[in-house]
């Protein structure tokens, strides 16, 4: 069934890519096309990490009783723009006896790392960039680099209060990547491949989580734990434990190197629901319900990328409402809660999934007719 | 069988526990902030009566206040935030008589005790409620309380 | 006490008991030891709560008041003071084997007054740094800058304590200590730190995360007050109190104004004692609760420390309509209290009553029933009931380790033996006793307040009271439960219009002396929610 789709970017995308396959020899076209891609998703990097410490402000600021930023432009609305400015033209301190050349490369670690994560996913129909076949393991291998840039940061800034953060962070980044990767396996073992855009495409009438029912929320949930923690924020944020720490791992950085730790953070948080979105929750696929095709044209009337982001706001808003409802954990509990309790459910739950697959009791299997792709 | 009743019990209790606290942000969430937006609510402000904010000398419509110029809110001012200084003038009776010539007080060195005002016995000082004091720079922060040509209000006969 | 009369007797024959405001008993220096181990053994009174140590510079002699309690019945009290004549070189025996909150106070006394303690195992001068040239509460200090001039060079923190020791044969040795071990991983929590609660510095020596010790040191913000105090009037000193722990200002200030009232003989109306009593409460729970939004903050709940703020918020604005201060609010002088009730006081107050039950309700859903707080606070901190009174923790955390501490209830003054109220106390000892203790507080607090709102006698607020005030010459002691426990005063006059010494107990001390010994094996995180859960001010231990 092809339904109407005026607000896709795939026609525009299309056109753009023919008219320099014409104007160009075919090594420059994708030369020039991969720049492009590149620039894009530099700037996407940027701006989704302006609006998401902006929301998160704002949003915290409810929770907590407060108005938030509301001095520059309507409603504050500015005011990560302002921010930017100044963390871009703040000095960089140097500090006597650092790693020099450990010091100056972690931020880089972390950074990258989320960008080659915030680059594989799907943002909307057409609008992904790379769609390998285990798309799932590259994104599970590259956002599990950042740890790296965090040591390196512990380590090299020689302050206690670093090392000890990023001795913290080492645990529990190693822990939690193990739960993030099993609940995502979960899923895999359901959809039965790795790639990205096939599991977006096989969610089209039945979303994983529906469609897998209780093994697939547990690895939904057990995901958004874990990957909440991967991203060292509240109540996971004992890395950082301001409190305790002072600023943890990056208590020594100032300027755009604490910058972009700052913007990985934010990032990460992102890609986290976004991957979360794509998995769980359909991706940018729009909610259709097999065989009522004047309801579907109407979903899809709504743009791919509208669907995916507002998943993903959702799932930020959550994660956002976690972080400033409870305190934070203790490094036994927090090492408790991964190796007694998210692993050893997460290692059941595999194999519920993997008998409600042969038992044919997800809902695609029960009820063909309704959510099977094929007609 | 029951530690491991327990273990899946301790987990639902967890949960529970946290999702109660989770509903106490997110009643906050829609709640109407009490927030005060200070400098746009300035016309609206309500200060209390009785804020200790800025020392300063009444003066009437001839330009007279009460001090006599005695020096007790000097004497009683415990870091020495107040300075009485007064003149010897000769009256039309020709009795000498002390007279106030500067009072000041020191913006930023006073503690708001009070005392000054409690002792003064003709009541000639008082804190009013202007606390947009600040200023950039610090000499500025030193008062003269008497305005210039005022003088001792006559006592009512 | 007739009792402890002839026990005091039959150990020091020729002790000088006195009948003063207190029991006071004058010792010469070598019995002093021998004198305060028979009081402290005293089988049905055992005097094992040392309420304070003040040093003491009498001009020609040098010595020591020790206030000491029971902590059976803390209305049970009596003052052993002792003196020596050697100016150059005071020795004193130290009380540290019996009372563990003497260490900090021993070596408050040597950084003030000189006075060194035998047998006190770390003898480092406490609130002052160790190069200090001088003995600022003596009375022939010299305060000329010159001797103590402001560096901005880098101090070396120095880690050797030296102590007298004296031996089995009486001979006295000095020798030096080591705080800590040379591979121990040392690390500085403070004196800038976001969980201090001000600038207090533990140098904490930790294996892997595991706190191994604690050496607390103090004294970036000693401002001197009591020897200010030397110096001005007692209405003047008011302003002072105020000063110490900020969050139990009107506490404190009432403190200072039954000493001064007592010693007087001045008698306060009854209205400015229904409204001292009020305000004090209010002002207990505007400290808990910023005590609870602390605790909350050190354990990472940033949300919690915000609504505690909110709260308390309320609190504030009925003070600034009292008497125009939110924090340091002056409201009580001698002789009563500064500003009558505001018109509209009884509304805002009981209004403000439902309101803060309603929050303490959602405070229990929030925070104290969440799984994460009930693991980061049960059984962590643990205090016994015997370290409590040891080491002299009052207040909430005393009554958390089951200690029945509460001045309110055993040496009432002002209103309190009038109104009905509960002393709150618990048995567990831990982080989660002492912040459920400052809950219950509150609605305690809450329950006090309404008994006396609704029936505050018409009158004057302010006794009259002489220009300026002398108190005849004396000892004067008034205790009082602030948010963080037993506040004291003391007060030493010769009869003229400044003080001859002024002391202030203070219960944040005894608090911070504490945490090396219940924060030991403790995690770093639970240390600095360990902190937060004692509650200490800083202020009020820099005085």
């Amino acid at each position: 069934m092809n339904y109407n789709q005026p607000l896709e970017l795939t026609g525009l995308l299309s056109h753009l890519d023919i008219f320099f396959r014409n104007n160009l020899p075919p090594f420059w076209a994708s030369l020039v096309e991969s720049i492009l891609v590149l620039i894009t998703i530099l700037a996407a990097y940027a701006v989704i990490a302006l609006i998401l410490i902006y929301a998160e402000r704002k949003i915290t600021a409810f929770f907590q009783a407060r108005l938030g930023p509301n001095r520059l432009g309507k409603y504050g609305s500015i005011q990560s723009i302002a921010d930017m400015i100044k963390i871009l033209i703040k000095e960089i301190i140097h500090i006597n006896r650092v790693d020099r050349f450990l010091f100056y490369a972690a931020p880089f670690f972390v950074i990258c790392s989320s960008v080659m994560a915030f680059g594989a996913i799907p943002f909307g129909k057409g609008l992904q960039a790379v769609d390998f076949n285990m798309g799932i393991v590259y994104l599970l291998t590259v956002s599990s680099l950042g740890v790296i840039g965090v040591l390196l940061a512990g380590w090299s800034s020689n302050n206690k209060y670093s090392m000890i953060g990023a001795m913290r962070s080492g645990a529990q980044f190693i822990s939690y990547e193990l739960s993030a990767a099993f609940a995502l396996m979960t899923v895999v073992v359901m959809t039965g491949t790795m790639q990205l855009s096939e599991i977006v495409e096989n969610q089209r009438y039945a979303w994983n989580i529906f469609n897998g029912h209780l093994p697939a929320i547990v690895a939904f949930v057990i995901y958004l734990i874990s990957g909440h923690a991967e991203t060292n924020r509240a109540p996971f944020d004992l890395p950082e434990a301001e409190g305790e720490l002072t600023a943890g791992y990056h208590t020594e950085y100032s300027g755009m190197q604490f910058g972009f730790y700052y913007l990985a953070e934010y990032l990460n948080m992102f890609i986290i629901a976004a991957v979360a979105t794509t998995v769980f929750l359909g991706g940018w696929m729009p909610f259709q319900l097999k065989g009522m095709d004047t309801f579907n044209q109407i979903m899809w009337y709504i743009p791919s990328y509208v669907w995916f982001i507002g998943k993903t706001a959702m799932l930020v808003f959550i994660s956002l409402w976690v972080r400033w409802s409870f305190p934070r954990l203790r490094i036994d509990l927090l090492l408790n809660l991964e190796w007694k309790y998210l692993l050893p459910i997460n290692l059941v739950n595999i194999i519920a999934m993997v008998v409600t697959v042969l038992a044919g009791w997800t809902l695609t299997g029960l009820f063909p007719n309704i959510f099977g792709i094929t007609p | 069988m029951q530690s491991f009743t327990k273990y899946i019990s301790g987990i639902f209790t967890a949960l529970k526990s946290l999702l109660k606290g989770m509903g106490v942000t997110w009643k906050e969430f829609w709640t109407k902030k009490v927030t005060m937006e200070y400098p746009e609510n300035r016309q609206t402000l309500v200060i209390s009566d009785r804020w200790r904010a800025e020392l300063i000398m009444p003066h009437d419509e001839n330009n007279e206040h009460a001090c006599t110029a005695c020096g007790i809110c000097m004497m009683n001012c415990p870091n020495g935030t107040i300075r009485v200084i007064s003149v010897s003038i000769e009256t039309e009776k020709g009795k000498k008589k002390k007279i106030l010539d500067k009072h000041i007080w020191d913006y930023g060195s006073c503690t708001y005790c009070n005392l000054c005002v409690i002792t003064c016995p003709s009541d000639a000082i008082v804190f009013n409620n202007d606390f947009e004091g600040a200023v950039f720079d610090r000499n500025k922060l030193v008062h003269q309380l008497n305005k210039p040509g005022s003088k001792l209000r006559d006592k009512k006969k | 006490m007739k009792d402890i009369q002839q026990v005091v007797s039959e150990t020091v024959s020729d002790a000088v008991i006195e009948e003063k405001q207190k029991l006071t008993v004058t010792v010469a220096p070598g019995q002093l030891h021998s004198l305060i181990s028979a009081l402290y053994a005293h089988e049905a009174l055992p005097f094992d709560y040392l309420i304070s140590l003040t040093g003491m510079d009498w001009g020609d002699k040098l010595g020591v008041i020790y206030l000491l309690s029971s902590s059976r019945d803390l209305s049970k009290e009596i003052v052993v003071i002792t003196a020596t004549d050697d100016r150059d070189n005071p020795l004193l025996y130290s009380v540290t084997d019996m009372y563990e909150t003497a260490h900090l106070n021993e070596r408050e006394v040597y950084a003030l007054f000189g006075i060194r303690f035998i047998n006190n195992p770390d003898m480092r001068r406490f609130l002052l740094s160790d190069d200090w040239k001088g003995f600022p509460l003596r009375k022939d200090y010299d305060g000329d800058p010159a001797h103590n001039p402001i560096t901005i060079v880098n101090k070396e923190i120095v880690d050797i304590a030296p102590r007298i020791m004296e031996d089995a044969g009486g001979n006295l040795m000095e020798s030096t200590v080591k705080i800590f071990d040379e591979e121990d991983y040392i690390i500085n929590i403070g004196p800038q730190h976001p969980s201090t609660h001000g600038v207090m510095h533990f140098r904490t020596a930790l294996d892997g995360e595991i706190v191994k010790k604690i050496d607390v040191k103090s004294g970036y913000i000693h401002r001197g007050i009591e020897k200010l105090c030397e110096s001005l009037t007692y209405p003047q000193i008011l302003h002072f109190t105020d000063r110490l722990d900020y969050l139990s200002a009107n506490i404190n200030r009432h403190a200072l104004c039954m000493c001064v009232e007592k010693a007087a003989g001045i008698e306060v109306p009854p209205r400015a004692q229904y409204i001292r009593v009020i305000m004090d409460e209010l002002n207990r729970i505007s400290s808990h609760l910023l005590a609870f939004a602390a605790h909350c903050n050190d354990l990472g709940a940033t949300t919690a420390f915000i609504y505690g703020m909110r709260e308390r918020e309320y609190i504030l604005d009925i003070f600034d309509k009292t008497c125009g201060g939110r924090l340091i609010i002056n409201q009580d002088v001698v002789g009563g209290v500064m500003f009558d009730i505001y018109g509209d006081f009884r509304k805002d107050v009981n209004a403000f009553i439902p309101y803060m039950r309603e929050k303490l309700k959602e405070y229990d859903d929030f925070f104290s029933h969440n799984a994460i707080v009930l693991r980061r606070m049960v059984g962590v901190g643990r205090l016994s009931r015997e370290d409590a009174i040891s080491y002299a923790v009052t207040g909430p955390a005393g009554r958390g380790s089951g200690w029945s501490c509460d001045v309110r209830k055993h040496k009432p003054y002002s209103l309190y033996d009038q109104i009905e109220f509960k002393e709150v106390i618990r048995l567990e000892g831990d982080s989660y006793a002492r912040y459920l203790n400052r809950l219950e507080e509150i609605e305690e607090s809450l329950h006090l307040i309404e008994q006396l709102i609704d029936n505050i006698p018409e009158g004057d607020v302010l006794a009259t009271v002489k220009p300026v005030l002398r108190l005849p010459e004396g000892q004067y002691f008034q205790n009082v439960e602030t948010g963080k426990g037993e506040f004291g005063v003391f007060i030493e006059s010769k009869g003229e219009k400044y003080p001859y010494r002024v002391k202030f107990r203070s219960p944040s001390m005894a608090a911070v002396s504490v945490m090396p010994l219940i924060c030991k094996e403790e995690l770093l995180s639970d240390f600095i929610g360990i902190g937060g859960s004692m509650d200490y001010v800083i202020p009020d231990i820099d005085r």
